[in-house]
């Protein structure tokens, strides 16, 4: 959260976030419910959110590549296209950001929530 | 072991086996044969494998090697392929009697032994010959239609292009048959336990067989020692976090500390066969000590009641809901009916056992875990086994599936295959027993509930006051969320200005609750259509006009506060009335002496998609160098006919022959994310996505005057399109239960006509008639047959299933329904076009169930005069209600 935090929770855990200068939908996880509403604005205050002050070049790398894929596939690629394509190891892409690949790269973004099933 | 020599289709095979070897296991297993599919254990109850041995019909389960020197083994495959099949084959699938197809190979070969007998028999006859092969999906309408037609096929009466659809005069509307229904008849579509695996270990699973106890200790020593184990593993080897979680972490793969419920897994075993896997189970020690069971919600809120999770509340989730002033609506009411309503646990007994098969593709960090399974749709399950499992690379495929009814939104075999791949680091197949699958599957909520509903002078509905109870069960799996959508749907069909209600959900040492077909709405609307019945007899009115009289109109708003801009609930209620006057008037005269006849009414509507924001489904789609059209979209097809309904779409948007659509649906490497199989979606959301992302093709094809996709690319134009449709909808608040959950609903009527023994108070549902309006209808044949599966599970939830943890162990102690119970039907489709849904259309699957316990309840009281309020309404409870009502009690 940066100052705003949640303005409003709901019964299935969706709360509205304001995420540098616009709000943005929220599930329990943090994760976008809507992925079109991903700007690099909102990566980078989702970024601060999680204790990541500056997103830097290897970040939107990682961050552009899921999008690119997200967007053309429209799915998560699977680790190994993940390590074709940005030429980092796995442990390196998890390094740089908190909560790793999953809860952390996925997230900032935009991608949604692979358990936001029912 | 013993060699034997027998005649399998044709040929003789020399086949060494032990003699007390089922040939069921020696046609799957040696012979790979696996048309005769499993499912009851061997127990010879539910006729999926039935073969032809010299001649007669014979349930392979129970057939021994010893008695089969010489014989002559006819099976499934034997009779015909997917390119050439057997006229009986080729009737199923016109007919519309193949839905998952798991039961399909069993009922044609008994098929076959009745037609070679009796090449004209009676529908009697014929339910006298299936009277032993088990259906879950189609309620046995079309099964029966399928022998008729078969019949005259083999009599040259008609001939099979005779029975095809022209589908040069479009395809929707077509009963075209389902491009998958070839495979499903003649036994060549892979289910998973069909599937080979090289030097596969098979898994068998240590239970607790306490309901509640702390596990003191485990000791494998003596199981790692049995003859062909290769290996045991328990919680402690589970890479992960150990639990799984959908809205709560409350589920462990392997239990720890302690087993909250009667067969959680507590131990796996892989050995090199499944009897030595057993084996080694059997000889795993555990020290249990075991605690306190609450068995009902009245024991789990009992003052100092055990908690199931320690820390937790028994009562774990409370939602209430608030429309208008409920007091005023008791001011405003002439007429008041308030009564307690009960459901019972249900399992949705698909055929096929929940096998799985897993294992690891790759080396080192990119090794990817490949879980074949079930149902596609759980994918974002199996993703959760990231942490449950402990591993990130994990890929879905889909086998065939044999029916599913909502069991595979919960993780059930795939948690423990997945993680005894990555332990052994070999691959591995599960296929438990039916008594296992039963034990690993979520079931439908028990529900208790008491509800309150009110009329004025001018038979106005004014209010409704519901609290409701779920039985969680020991693991909350989807529980808030059926909560939720009860709430979502509570007013059913009707206008009622308030509304105040509270729905909870209570943990239990039981089987757990999760998403079975319609999952929530049908315990509730039993009740409110019950209800609604009760206060059309209080005020002297018709219970048709009173529903009529109170049906929303595009206008006003559901309980939830959604305004709705459409709602054709009361063109059902007239289409069905002239129905309702013919089947009155015969029931008349049956209103004295022992068997007596009565109708019922009760109306559905139902929502849409997965509700609230975030429902989501994305499909794209591909023009290939051969003109033909790919769709990729992880669309699970467990029975339903959503093969059929993407075709259909596909090939009416861009004007191709449904030969030229091809499906890539099943696997989560090669496709987009299309979200669950659930709340009645795929139509309205994945087929809508699909024709999204073919505008967007045609657009291309269009702005660059390219025709093919050569011409595309020549252009610089990619092949390849993206097509996301997202509900716009929001959450329930908190505090007032309002929002808008759904953009769009499928609606119907149902009537129920039944007889009452009243010397034993058995019910025999004599026909149901189902009005529905669902919208553009893309496949007639295939919604008929969703309507008439939903029927005969509803009647078997109205009169006869039961699900009891430990003890209901098979297809006989659940009741499962049988061509015996079957009954007339008669659907009458009306198509008023959604705004929002593909072409019109909506789903149908779920919905069906919502009015049917209510209708054969109404009309048990218009035949008897008195009513069951606790479902399943079985002779005992229906003769006792007689009798006390006989008592004056």
């Amino acid at each position: 959260m940066n100052g705003e935090g949640a303005k409003k929770a709901s019964a299935s855990g969706h709360r509205v976030s304001r995420l540098a200068s616009r709000e943005v939908l929220l599930d329990q996880e943090g994760f976008l419910v809507d992925p079109e509403e991903w700007s690099e604005e909102v990566a980078s205050g989702m970024a601060l959110e999680q204790g990541l002050p500056r997103l830097e070049e290897p970040h939107w790398r990682v961050i552009r590549c899921l999008r690119e894929y997200y967007l053309t596939h429209g799915k998560a690629p699977l680790s190994r296209e993940i390590k074709k394509k940005i030429g980092m190891s796995l442990l390196e892409i998890e390094a740089l950001f908190p909560g790793g690949l999953r809860a952390g790269a996925r997230r900032i973004a935009g991608l949604p929530n692979p358990r936001g099933c029912m | 072991m013993k060699a034997f020599n027998i005649c399998v289709n044709g040929l003789w095979r020399r086949v060494v086996a032990e003699p007390s070897r089922p040939l069921l296991d020696v046609l799957r297993e040696d012979l790979r044969l696996t048309g005769a599919k499993q499912s009851c254990d061997r127990k010879g109850q539910c006729g999926a494998c039935t073969v032809i041995v010299n001649g007669e019909a014979a349930k392979s389960c129970l057939k021994r090697m010893a008695d089969l020197e010489g014989a002559d083994v006819i099976t499934i495959e034997g009779l015909g392929t997917p390119e050439n099949p057997h006229l009986i084959q080729e009737a199923f699938v016109l007919a519309g009697a193949v839905q998952c197809g798991y039961c399909t190979p069993g009922m044609i070969m008994a098929a076959k032994v009745l037609l070679n007998r009796n090449p004209s028999p009676s529908e009697e006859e014929i339910k006298k010959a299936l009277s032993r092969n088990l259906c879950r999906c189609t309620g046995y309408r079309k099964i029966l239609a399928a022998v008729q037609l078969a019949a005259r096929f083999l009599r040259g009466e008609q001939e099979p292009g005779q029975v095809r659809p022209d589908l040069s005069k479009g395809l929707i509307g077509a009963s075209m048959p389902r491009p998958t229904a070839y495979l499903r008849a003649c036994g060549a579509a892979q289910f998973t336990a069909d599937i080979h695996l090289e030097g596969a270990l098979e898994i068998a699973v240590v239970r607790s067989p306490h309901h509640h106890a702390l596990i003191q200790s485990i000791d494998v020593q003596e199981a790692r020692k049995m003859p062909g184990v290769e290996g045991v593993m328990t919680a402690k080897d589970i890479r992960g976090t150990n639990r799984i979680k959908y809205l709560v972490d409350d589920q462990p793969v392997l239990c720890d500390r302690k087993a909250h419920v009667l067969g959680a897994p507590v131990a796996i075993v892989a050995g090199r066969t499944k009897r030595e896997a057993l084996a080694g189970a059997e000889a795993v020690q555990v020290t249990y000590q075991p605690l306190t069971a609450v068995r009902t919600i009245d024991e789990a809120l009992a003052p100092g009641a055990t908690e199931v999770h320690e820390g937790q509340p028994n009562l774990c989730f409370s939602q209430p809901q608030v429309k208008g002033e409920i007091e005023k609506a008791w001011r405003d009411s002439e007429a008041i009916v308030e009564a307690d309503f009960s459901t019972q646990m249900i399992h949705q007994a698909a055929l096929e056992p929940e096998a799985c098969v897993a294992f690891l593709e790759g080396d080192g960090e990119e090794a990817e875990l490949v879980v074949i399974g079930r149902g596609i749709n759980i994918h974002h399950h199996v993703m959760v086994l990231q942490e449950a499992i402990g591993w990130e690379n994990i890929r879905y495929e889909e086998a065939f599936s044999g029916g599913q009814f909502g069991i595979k939104l919960d993780i059930t075999s795939e948690a423990l295959a997945g993680a005894a791949a990555l332990h052994f680091r070999r691959p591995i197949r599960y296929i438990p027993s039916l008594t296992e699958s039963m034990w690993m599957t979520s079931k439908r909520h028990p529900m208790n509930c008491r509800l309150k509903l009110g009329a004025d002078g001018e038979g106005r509905l004014t209010g409704l006051d519901v609290t409701f109870i779920l039985e969680n069960g020991a693991y909350t799996s989807w529980g808030k969320a059926i909560v939720l959508r009860i709430l979502q749907m509570l007013s059913g069909c009707y206008h009622i200005p308030h509304v105040k209600a509270l729905g909870q959900l209570v943990y239990t040492n039981n089987a757990w609750g999760g998403a079975a077909r319609g999952a929530g709405p049908p315990q509730m609307n039993f009740a409110l259509e019950s209800a609604m019945d009760l206060l059309a007899r209080k005020l002297g009115g018709d219970p048709l006009e009173f529903r009529l009289q109170n049906s929303l109109r595009p206008g006003q708003s559901t309980s939830t506060g959604q305004v709705v801009e459409e709602w054709p609930f009361p063109g059902c209620l007239e289409a069905l009335r002239p129905h309702l006057q013919r089947a009155r008037g015969e029931a008349a005269v049956w209103k004295e002496g022992r068997v007596r006849r009565g109708v019922g009414i009760a109306g559905g509507s139902f929502g849409i998609g997965k509700a609230g924001p975030g429902d989501k489904s994305t499909v794209a789609v591909e023009l290939d160098p051969d003109g033909a059209l790919t769709v990729y979209g992880s669309i699970a097809d467990p029975g339903e006919g959503n093969d059929a309904m993407l075709t259909q779409l596909a090939a009416h948007a861009m004007g191709l022959y449904p030969e030229k659509i091809r499906l890539v649906t099943k696997d989560t490497g090669r496709t987009p994310d299309s979200s669950s199989a659930s709340g009645s979606r795929v139509t309205y959301m994945s087929g809508g996505a699909m024709l999204l992302a073919i505008e967007e093709l045609k657009k291309a094809m269009s702005e660059s005057g390219a025709a093919t996709h050569q011409e595309l690319v020549k252009a610089g134009k990619p092949t390849r399109y993206m097509g996301t449709k997202i509900q716009q909808t929001t959450p329930l608040d908190p505090v007032t239960g309002q929002g808008v959950p759904y953009e769009s609903r499928v609606h119907g009527v149902q009537m129920a006509e039944v007889e009452v023994d009243t010397e034993t108070g058995q019910i025999t549902v004599l026909k149901m008639t189902a009005v529905v309006d669902l919208g553009t209808v893309i496949n007639p044949q295939v919604v008929e047959g969703q309507i008439e599966g939903g029927l005969d599970m509803g009647a078997g939830m109205a009169l006869r299933e039961e699900y009891v943890h430990g003890q209901s162990k098979d297809w006989v102690s659940f009741k499962f329904p049988t061509i015996r119970n079957s009954f007339d039907s008669e659907i009458i489709l009306l198509q008023t076009p959604r705004l929002k849904g593909p072409l019109g259309a909506v789903g149908v699957g779920e919905f069906v169930l919502l009015p049917t316990s209510a209708a054969v309840m109404n009309a048990l009281e218009d035949a008897t005069g008195v009513r069951v309020r606790h479902l399943p309404a079985t002779p005992e409870k229906v003769f006792g209600a007689m009798a006390a009502k006989k008592a004056g009690v």
